[in-house]
């Protein structure tokens, strides 16, 4: 390939910028460190249990956005496109858990008259849940890109952009239409209730660590450490890798272009859907907006840790989820105030890393 | 045959499973409603007669008829007759199918509402047309497999000789008016005409809000803020190619300008409308500028999320409790209070829409000279290739922040006048999918050239308003039309023409990549 | 050129609509024309007459956000205004019709809906808006045409301050539950230091904000204010920060949904033994269900309500079987769309004159004045009398507990 050497050196740019950037760096650092320094230590305001429980929820919200951002970031990296309907793809599967569990919950089991199959077979009740989530979101997420995105390959690159919105609006209506905008609680087996968990005395308090939060992060680890295994070492993530890095030679390998294309969405698709039945279960609420909120995170998370690459996906979304719960607190600064904390890092983190903190690499060399 | 049967099966059991859709969400009854509406039938309650469904699953039928013949790009009348009944056939398998499953809903007296809202007995009696679920279930499939091969046959009719010369005839008549019509453009009499024309034009832009009373006097102010704001957005993006998401931020800058100087809560200041709006457009274009600044390294993507980040924080900001006391937090501005104008108050709706209509041509003027000036031409050299326009001598940086300003600038523009003419403006007035409904638009309506931005403008804030009919659907159709036209028109409405010319190298930056990666 | 083409094509179009739409203007028009018969109030009337022939309907419109995040509240309570329209819409065989239109809650939706039912002469009465922002946008565009309004839920405070001779409310305001709410804190139950909560809306703020101002004027401490983000799921994090702060009570305004994850994740934060106290807008079934055992001792504020009267449990049935819901599990607002369109039919009933010649006449002025002066309204969520302001739902609260899984009143 005949890169142009402008490329390979980073632009240059005015003499005010050059001199602005490690002033504004140095300014912003100091500033953080003596905000810190004077919330925790000085006034004190929270002591160790508190900063255990923003942790805790943290990571799991944050193992929640990691997830998502990997159907974004797998995405990006090789189409370059923002699918901007993945959260919906996520809120499906959310409603396939409330589903499946009302369905379980329904059936009930030997004699006993309270036993339900929820509760006599957990794993099983989940096992499926997670099937029938996962299957529904790939599905909708093969469809998406079959019917909005693929004919638009070649066009213009917002196109598909706008296409994406327009079918997220589409998804998001239709979720309200046919299951009506009333919020749902779901009910999980007993074994995962909402709110239990494992105690923890941190200072003489006691701090509880849920089991589904532990769950949630668990799996989601196990997923995403998964997925980057097969994008590593089997044939299909070799293909992935190739399609990312060119389409045209990749054809000429003999690497079915459009299918790998497919595949990818029905598996960033499979992953969203997880996200959503783990959202079921952790945070119980389902309805036809509970996508959105995470999408946009989620593309933050993507973002901030380097679009197009996976183990950056994961960082981003854990750096996200910990900043938005710890970060007010260490701060001083009101809860309502999180998402401007998290944004406001975001733009930092680009002022200084312009392509995030991990860089982008889904292939294994970028053009 | 076997082959275009076995196609035309699966395009019907794909309108199948749209049907199936389409009644879960109670869309059937939606159309019913209107037909019967139209045809002046009166009925009592949401539920309309049943001959209404009747006539909605035919012309469904017909139209899966008529898809699944023009996909078997066949030419004689029996191979399409063929291709529409199986389609209709496939389509009506499933239609029994739901039927059925609706019918042992209703004969089991189960309530499935909590689950699938709009199942209620009294839809699934009238999507049954009345009938008991066995007769309703066949008539659904008879229907189908009729309107299916009706689809088929007048998609075959093209094939017939009759109908083809007739098309012909209709065409070449077609031809030799617009041909007509060409020559009386662009001949002798075409200064005459233009200036005919755009006599027209004025006389209609200034009687129109007389006549047509205050709804589409505020839906046609609604359209001209967005054609502002869609010529603001375009300058950033279309011409200098730089996505931005947060855009709105720039608006919400304006309209709280105009609020906090105009308002008697939270600080009475009432500075007057007209310094208001030029504090607001400048404050508007410095925001843009601040924003900028630190941000000219960012690649296409990476601006547009660092700039939704942008449009978020301001919006929290404005109804957080930290700002309350400026802002007027989460309760927004009431009272904001109108401009004066040669000691007339604008009060009325016909005031704001010729001011929002003097505006809108002021931001047209300074969109169309800037896109003919050394900045418009330096953008689109650095859309077209930031490495090269960079080597060729153009200030990349400051041309880039120079089109986030302007194009900040204009959006003040908009939300000051906005925030005035509802006399209220609040936080939630400026979320994400404002920002989202802006670029939909300029991408819609075609990007980079101003009729396109009217025009995307009509469709985006216009065609909400005309989908009212459709009520709790109208968001829905919404979404689906935007992919639609997506998809058939992805230049948008009114493509922009530029002379191509050929690259001698495949590799470019940026978007170069993109390209080498699509003309597969 | 092609550009020029199309746009002499949309004028074209546009003046054919205002052209089509002509023929429909005569019913708007004062019907003064139409000596025979015409009641002489219309007349006198300040906006004139709405003349109905026999055969059409009235209609009461309805600006509310039925698409998008907020749908719920906007189909709720409509569906709730649905059932009155069925139960009273009929008026010597003049039957009404509710027109309820998308306003997405927001400013510029509720301008646009206000103008659409300004210009409908069909339209006497507009039963709202829902939400507070479309109302203030709305106002001065329904002032000119003469329309009363009856809000349901649209409760900021300045909205009955601005003047406005058509807005009236039955929502019950921040200023009638919040001090009250802070007094039975603070004396019934002893708390002293109390955290106050709230979900950024202008309804949640403006309910802490009096709460908070009454509590510290008593004497008690409020250790921490905070809000949160609306439509989340985990509170977990600014839970924990209150917890901190060791509160012995925790009130929230707000909503059902975010008040039911409140009360289940403050079990998990260290706020299991604090208590908490709601609003009227987290009183309801749905809280119930969703907290379960959580929701033990919670309470809440709400307008006196006659207990169970059988009009309200006819109400819940008929709307249990028309949606398939239960009443009040999509919004707490269901009983108010019911009631503020019973209550405008019964106003227009009041007023409307039948001419000699068949036709209904509505004066639109008398109207107005009917609804602002309405009076000893029994409607199924309270008794309502409108002030000078607007103003229908002035009666002080009533506190109810969550005992055995059942609101009951609180001692």
């Amino acid at each position: 390939m005949n890169v142009p050497l402008a490329q390979k050196s980073p632009p240059r740019f005015g003499r005010v910028q050059t001199v602005l950037r490690p002033l504004l760096g140095a300014a912003l650092g100091l500033f953080l460190f003596y905000r810190l320094y004077n919330v925790i230590i000085v006034q004190h305001e929270y002591g160790p249990e508190t900063w255990t429980r923003l942790l805790i929820a943290g990571l799991i919200i944050g193992s929640v956005y990691a997830l998502i951002a990997i159907g974004y970031t797998l995405v990006y990296g090789i189409l370059f496109m923002i699918n901007f309907a993945h959260g919906e793809v996520m809120m499906f599967g959310a409603y396939s858990t409330l589903f499946v569990f009302e369905a379980f919950k329904a059936i009930k089991v030997g004699s006993d008259p309270v036993l339900t199959f929820s509760n006599a077979y957990p794993v099983l009740a989940i096992l499926i849940a997670f099937v029938v989530g996962m299957s529904v979101s790939a599905l909708i997420g093969y469809l998406l890109e079959r019917i909005a995105y693929r004919p638009l390959r070649k066009a213009p690159r917002l196109v598909p952009l706008i296409s994406a919105i327009g079918a997220s609006i589409f998804l998001q209506n239709a979720a309200q239409l046919l299951f009506s905008p009333q919020l749902r609680d779901v009910t999980n087996p007993e074994v995962l209730a909402r709110g239990s968990g494992w105690s923890l005395m941190v200072n003489g308090s006691k701090v509880i660590l849920p089991y589904t939060g532990v769950f949630t992060f668990v799996l989601s680890l196990i997923l995403l450490a998964g997925l980057y295994l097969m994008v590593q070492k089997t044939k299909l993530g070799r293909a992935m890798r190739a399609v990312a890095l060119d389409k045209k030679t990749a054809a000429l390998m003999g690497i079915d272009v459009d299918r790998t294309i497919s595949l990818t969405f029905f598996i960033s698709g499979a992953l969203a859907g997880a996200a959503g039945v783990m959202w079921g279960i952790h945070n119980g609420l389902v309805y036809y907006f509970v996508g959105f909120i995470p999408g946009i995170k989620a593309f933050t998370a993507a973002v901030l840790g380097g679009i197009g690459n996976l183990p950056g996906a994961m960082l981003g979304g854990l750096f996200l989820g910990v900043i938005e719960s710890v970060g007010p607190a260490a701060l001083g600064l009101d809860f309502q105030l999180k998402d401007v904390i998290a944004f406001a890092l975001l733009i930092i983190v680009l002022i200084f890393r312009p392509s995030g903190l991990l860089g982008e690499r889904l292939a294994e060399e970028k053009l | 045959m076997k082959t275009l049967l076995r196609k035309s099966f699966a395009n019907g059991a794909v309108f199948g499973a749209i049907h199936i859709f389409l009644v879960l969400i109670g869309f059937n009854t939606l159309i019913g409603t209107l037909l019967a509406r139209l045809t002046g039938v009166k009925f009592s309650g949401d539920i309309p007669p049943a001959g209404a469904l009747i006539v909605y699953t035919a012309l469904l039928a017909l139209l899966g008829g008529w898809a699944a013949a023009r996909k078997s790009k066949s030419g004689s009348l029996e191979k399409n007759l063929a291709a529409g009944a199986a389609a209709g056939l496939a389509s009506g398998v499933f239609a029994l199918l739901l039927s059925l499953a609706l019918g042992w809903l209703l004969t089991h007296k189960v309530d499935f509402r909590q689950y699938l809202a709009y199942l209620s007995f009294d839809f699934i009696r009238v999507t049954l047309y009345q009938l008991a679920p066995l007769p309703g279930a066949l008539s659904a499939l008879g229907l189908f497999l009729f309107g299916g091969a009706l689809g088929g046959l007048l998609r075959g009719l093209r094939g017939v000789n009759v109908v083809q010369r007739f098309s012909a005839l209709l065409r070449r008549v077609w031809g030799k008016l617009a041909e007509k019509v060409n020559l009386v453009l662009h001949g002798r009499y075409r200064l005459a005409l233009r200036v005919l024309l755009f006599a027209l034009l004025a006389a209609a832009v200034v009687l129109l809000p007389l006549k047509w009373g205050s709804y589409w006097n505020y839906v046609t102010g609604t359209v001209g803020l967005y054609v502002i704001l869609g010529l603001g957005l375009n300058l950033i993006v279309g011409l200098s190619g730089q996505l931005v998401l947060g855009y709105i931020a720039f608006f919400a800058i304006g309209a709280y300008t105009m609020a906090l100087l105009n308002s008697p809560i939270p600080h009475n200041i009432m500075l007057g409308f007209w310094p208001a709006v030029a504090l607001g457009v400048i404050l508007a274009a410095l925001a843009g500028l601040l924003l900028g600044l630190p941000l000219m390294r960012l690649r296409g993507d990476y601006l547009a999320i660092v700039t939704l980040g942008f449009g978020e924080i301001i919006r929290i900001l404005l109804k957080s409790d930290m700002l309350t006391d400026l802002t007027g937090g989460p309760r927004g501005i009431q009272n904001i209070s109108g401009p004066r104008l040669f000691g007339v108050d604008f009060n009325s709706d016909i005031h704001f829409t010729y001011l929002i209509l003097a505006a809108a041509l002021l931001a047209g003027f300074v969109y169309h000279r800037l896109e003919r000036s050394r900045a418009g031409r330096a953008w689109l050299a650095i859309r077209e290739d930031e490495t090269v326009a960079r080597a060729t001598g153009v200030n990349t940086t400051r041309y880039k922040l120079l089109a986030l300003a302007l194009g900040a600038a204009f959006a003040g523009l908009a939300g000051a006048i906005y925030a005035s003419r509802n006399q209220f403006t609040g936080p939630d007035e400026h979320s994400l999918m404002a920002s989202i409904n802006v670029l939909s638009l300029i991408i819609v309506g075609g990007m980079g050239n101003i009729p396109g931005t009217v025009l995307g403008a009509f469709a985006l804030k216009g065609l909400p308003e005309i989908l009212r009919e459709f009520a709790n659907y109208r968001l829905l159709t919404f979404g689906a039309l935007l992919v639609l036209m997506m998809l058939s028109r992805p230049e948008g409405l009114i493509p922009t023409h530029r002379p191509k010319y050929p690259l001698p190298s495949p590799d470019q930056q940026q978007k170069g990549r993109e390209e080498v990666n699509d003309d597969l | 050129m092609k550009a020029t083409k199309l746009i002499v094509f949309l004028l074209v179009a546009a003046l054919l609509v205002t052209a089509c739409q002509n023929p429909a203007a005569p019913t708007a028009a004062p019907a003064e024309a139409a000596a025979d018969g015409v009641p002489e109030i219309c007349k006198t009337d300040a906006f004139g007459c709405a003349v109905f022939k026999p055969g059409d309907v009235l209609k009461i419109g309805m600006g509310a956000p039925m698409t998008g995040g907020d749908a719920s509240y906007g189909i709720d309570i409509s569906q709730g205004a649905k059932v009155a329209v069925q139960d009273f819409g009929d008026l010597n065989g003049f039957k009404f019709e509710l027109v309820a239109e998308d306003d997405g809650g927001t400013a510029e939706g509720g301008a646009a809906v206000a103008n659409k039912f300004a210009s409908d002469p069909a339209v006497v009465a507009i039963a709202g808006h829902v939400y507070s922002g479309a109302t203030s946008a709305a106002m001065p565009i329904y002032e000119k045409a003469g329309l009363p309004m009856l809000s349901p839920s649209a409760s900021l405070p300045a909205l009955t301050t601005m003047g406005s001779s058509v807005f009236n409310r039955i929502v019950f305001t921040d200023a009638r539950q919040g001090p009250p709410a802070a007094e039975y804190l603070f004396n019934k139950l002893g708390i002293r230091k109390l955290a106050a909560l709230h979900d950024g809306s202008d309804y949640g703020k403006g309910l802490a904000e009096a709460v908070v101002a009454r509590f510290t004027e008593l004497g008690g401490e409020v250790v921490v204010t905070e809000a949160i983000t609306k439509g989340e799921t985990d509170y977990t994090p600014v839970l924990s920060a209150v917890a901190s702060k060791g509160p012995e009570a925790v009130y929230f305004g707000g909503y059902t949904a975010e008040g039911a994850v409140i009360v289940n994740q403050m079990k998990q934060t260290g706020l299991e033994n604090v208590v908490f106290f709601g609003d009227d807008g987290t009183y309801g079934a749905d809280f119930l269900s969703r907290t379960g055992a959580n929701g033990e001792g919670a309470f809440a504020t709400i307008a006196p309500i006659p207990a169970d009267s059988p009009e309200k449990t006819a109400f819940d049935a008929k709307y249990l079987e028309l949606f398939g819901k239960e009443a009040g599990s999509l919004s707490p607002y269901t009983w108010n769309g019911y009631d503020c369109t019973a209550a405008l039919i019964s106003a227009v009933k009041s007023v409307a004159v039948l001419g000699d010649d068949g036709s209904l006449y509505v004066p639109r002025g008398a109207l107005v004045t009917a609804v602002r002066t309405l009076t000893e309204y029994k409607g199924i969520s309270g008794t309502y009398s409108c002030d000078a302001t607007g103003e229908c739902n002035t009666l002080p609260p009533m506190f109810v507990v969550v005992k055995d899984g059942a609101w009951v009143p609180a001692p």
